[in-house]
């Protein structure tokens, strides 16, 4: 584990990892250049559609089940370019919301993306989309409408998905419960329920976290190698990634674990 | 071995369009779907050990919702319990596109293409969605009822450019089991 970036809970950050995480992702948000927040959650859907959703990209002629590798791909960059605005002497992970958890079927959104802000605005909450070349040019602050919490998937739903074998099977369904979090999430006019402007939603992004999260579970049960194997060569545009190099979250610096207890 | 049973779909123009208020965001039940026929419980295996719902040809280019798909229950709405009781089967949901934010024709889905186009397929193109629905078509088989189908779409999030009455819309239902 030495060296690698750990993803922890939302939920459970300690006050000064969070601290940490906010100033990276304000620092990150305040760049408009290709290192900075607005760039990479431009990647996603508008203006670029790079991304991977039901077998299909716009920038691909092929159908391929690649939802879950080219999310991988995604949220590895994205983390590298808030790791590299994070302030010294202090490590920085993306963290996953868990919404099976009993607290997130409370609270819903975990808290410290929730809150607006009091001094001075929370990036958790909220981010600038700047996007001038969308039709129309979109220049305004993300919006959400969270649903009920109780309306969330249950810690059952989730089980049901890990324990399908087949990877299209599983990557399917897994798929479906990811749309759901997204209508959920953005409710009415927000963000996060539109497949354009989801990624720019600061919570987007540990969404996903919990995604890859169960694609690492869902590994550790079935096999990490276990995909289709004419998915392996395909290249994952814009990252210089093939599937195959997304396998091992260790290979890429990364490990989702829970609890780690040092003997 | 996968048998399949293939139910025409069609959208249905019954229903009630209803805003209903979730407690942190309003959402919107469109129109809702109900089959029209019945599968016939012969028309199953004497066994299977899985039985799903491939909803084809999914329309995804606008709102985002939850598709709710109840077994023998035509009577089924927003309101309808997610329980086995009430014939639920299990949902899928819908990432929309929030509606066309392009010049006219942007949305369009060309269908004039030939085998030298290496273009990507437009990113509209419907989908396929699958409910894992084995335990309500056993329940029914085992009840030996023809099985019916009623989908109630419940909209979670839009644009201003969402059709909000008509989001759920596919081609066809395929029931399908396997050994």
């Amino acid at each position: 584990m030495a060296g690698l970036t750990v993803r922890k809970n939302a939920d459970d950050l300690p006050a000064e990892e969070l601290q940490a995480i906010r100033e990276a992702y304000r620092n990150a948000q305040q760049i408009m250049d290709n290192r900075g927040y607005n760039h990479f959650a431009g990647l996603h859907g508008i203006p670029n559609w790079w991304c991977w959703h039901h077998d299909h990209s716009q920038r691909s002629n092929v159908n391929a089940q690649l939802f879950l590798p080219w999310h991988r791909a995604y949220l590895l960059y994205f983390e590298r370019a808030i790791r590299d605005q994070r302030p010294p002497n202090t490590e920085v992970g993306l963290p996953w919301w868990d919404w099976t958890s009993p607290r997130s079927h409370v609270t819903g959104v975990p808290e410290a993306f929730s809150n607006a802000g009091d001094r001075q605005p929370n990036p958790l909450f909220s981010a600038r989309i700047v996007a001038p070349t969308a039709n129309p040019p979109i220049d305004r602050m993300t919006r959400r409408s969270p649903r009920q919490p109780r309306e969330l998937p249950t810690p059952a739903d989730v089980t049901d998905v890990l324990n399908l074998t087949q990877f299209d099977d599983f990557s399917r369904q897994l798929e479906g419960i990811h749309d759901f979090i997204h209508g959920w999430t953005g409710g009415g006019l927000g963000d996060m329920g539109n497949v354009g402007t989801a990624a720019w939603d600061p919570i987007f992004w540990s969404h996903h976290c919990n995604i890859d999260r169960l694609w690492y579970l869902w590994q550790i049960r079935h096999g990490e190698s276990n995909i289709p194997p004419n998915l392996l060569p395909m290249v994952l545009p814009p990252f210089s990634l093939t599937v195959r190099d997304v396998l091992n979250i260790n290979a890429l610096g990364y490990e989702y674990a829970v609890s780690l207890v040092r003997i | 071995m996968a048998t399949k049973r293939k139910a025409t779909a069609r959208k249905s123009a019954k229903g009630a369009i209803k805003a209903v208020k979730g407690g942190g965001g309003a959402y919107r039940v469109a129109k809702t779907y109900k089959s029209p026929r019945a599968v016939s419980v012969k028309e199953l295996p004497f066994q299977f050990s899985r039985a799903d719902l491939e909803f084809i040809g999914v329309d995804h280019s606008g709102a985002s919702y939850e598709a709710r798909v109840f077994i023998n229950n035509p009577n089924a709405d927003q309101e309808t319990p997610k329980t086995e009781a009430s014939g639920y089967a299990g949902s899928f949901s819908v990432f929309g596109h929030g509606g066309c934010f392009g010049d006219v024709g942007h949305c369009d889905i060309n269908q004039r293409r030939d085998e030298f186009d290496l273009r990507p397929s437009h990113p509209l193109e419907a989908i396929k969605k699958v409910v894992i629905a084995t335990d309500a078509i056993k329940k029914a088989a085992a009840q030996s009822a023809d099985i019916t189908i009623t989908v109630i779409p419940v909209v979670m999030s839009w644009t201003d450019k969402s059709d909000l009455e008509d989001v759920l819309k596919f081609d066809h239902i395929n029931l399908v089991s396997y050994d």
